[in-house]
C-alpha cells in the first residue's frame, strides 16, 4: 500500500532526486573501492539510497556528495557485522584493465608518452604505500574526490586526509625519481 | 639574510603550500597573497618548478587510472530505478 504524497512532499522528493541522481556514479565508484566488487557496490549503493531518502530531513542541502559518501561509509559499516577500517583496494583491479587513453579526452601525444613511461614504476610505488596513505591517494588523485569527500569516506578529519595525501604523494614522487629524470628532456 | 638562505627559506615555504596550491581544494584555500608569492618563487626557482612538474604529472597519471575501469552504465541505470522507486513511494 502506498501512502498519500502531499504536494510539499512531492516537491521535496523531486529535490532529493535532483541532488542525488548526479552522484550515483561516484557513489558506485567509491562503493566498488570499498567493497572490491561491482555487485557488492550495487547492494551498498542501493541500501545507501534508501537510508539517504529516510534521512532527507537531516540534510542541509550543502555538499551533497560528502553527505552521500558519509552514508555509504556508515551503511557499509552497518552491513558488515565486524567494523573494519575502510580499505580502498580497487587500484589493483584497475590494473587488471587496459589503459584507456582517449576515453575521456585526448591528452597530447607527449603526455601519453611520459605517462606510459611512468606507469609501471607508478604502480609499484603505489603498491608499496601503507594502505592508509594509499587510500587517500586513490580517493583524491584517482577518483577525484575533494578533501572533504575523501574525509567522509575514510571517517577522518580533513587535515588527516591532507597529511596522508601529502606523505603518499611525496613517497611516490621520490620512488619515481629516476623515471622522472629520464622523462625530463624528452618532453620537448 | 644572504640570497641563498632567503632562497632556501622560500623553497621550504613553497613546499609546505604546494599541495594546497595544486589541488585548489575549497577546504584549504591559499590566500591570494600566498598564491602570488608561490607563483613568483616557482617562476624563478628551478628546483621548485621541477617538483611542481612532477606532482602535476603524477596527478595526471593517477587520474587516468579511473578511466581504466569505468562504472558500468547498466549499474548506474539500476540505481536510477531504485531512486525513482523511492521518490515515487514504491519503496520505503
Ligand atoms: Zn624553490
Amino acid at each position: 500500500m502506498s501512502e498519500a504524497i502531499t504536494p510539499d512532499d512531492a516537491a521535496r522528493r523531486r529535490a532529493f532526486a535532483e541532488v542525488v541522481e548526479p552522484e550515483i556514479e561516484v557513489m558506485l565508484r567509491v562503493a566498488r573501492s570499498i567493497t572490491g566488487s561491482a555487485a557488492d557496490a550495487e547492494d551498498l549503493v542501493q541500501e545507501s539510497l534508501v537510508r539517504a531518502f529516510r534521512a532527507i530531513d537531516r540534510f542541509d542541502g550543502r555538499h551533497p556528495r560528502a553527505w552521500l559518501l558519509t552514508i555509504v561509509r556508515n551503511t557499509n559499516s552497518n552491513m558488515h557485522r565486524r567494523r573494519r577500517p575502510i580499505a580502498v583496494d580497487d587500484w589493483e583491479l584497475i590494473h587488471a584493465s587496459r589503459p584507456a587513453f582517449g576515453s575521456v579526452e585526448s591528452p597530447a601525444a607527449e603526455e601519453v608518452y611520459v605517462v606510459q613511461e611512468l606507469d609501471g614504476a607508478l604502480q609499484a610505488a603505489v603498491a608499496g604505500l601503507d594502505p592508509k596513505f594509499r587510500s587517500a591517494l586513490v580517493l583524491v588523485d584517482v577518483h577525484d574526490l575533494s578533501y572533504a569527500e575523501a574525509a567522509a569516506v575514510l571517517d577522518v578529519p580533513v587535515g588527516t586526509v591532507m597529511s596522508r595525501l601529502s606523505r603518499a604523494r611525496e613517497r611516490v614522487r621520490k620512488a619515481l625519481g629516476p623515471t622522472f629524470t629520464t622523462t625530463r628532456g624528452e618532453q620537448s | 639574510m644572504t640570497g641563498a638562505l632567503r632562497q632556501m627559506v622560500t623553497c621550504h615555504w613553497t613546499a609546505r603550500r604546494l599541495q594546497r596550491y595544486l589541488d585548489a581544494d575549497p577546504a584549504a584555500p591559499l590566500t591570494p597573497g600566498e598564491i602570488t608569492r608561490l607563483e613568483e618563487h616557482v617562476a624563478t626557482c628551478e628546483r621548485c618548478s621541477e617538483v611542481m612538474r612532477q606532482h602535476r604529472l603524477l596527478h595526471r597519471a593517477l587520474s587516468l587510472w579511473s578511466g581504466r575501469r569505468p562504472v558500468d552504465p547498466a549499474s548506474v541505470d539500476r540505481m536510477r530505478t531504485v531512486l525513482d522507486d523511492l521518490i515515487d513511494g514504491r519503496q520505503t
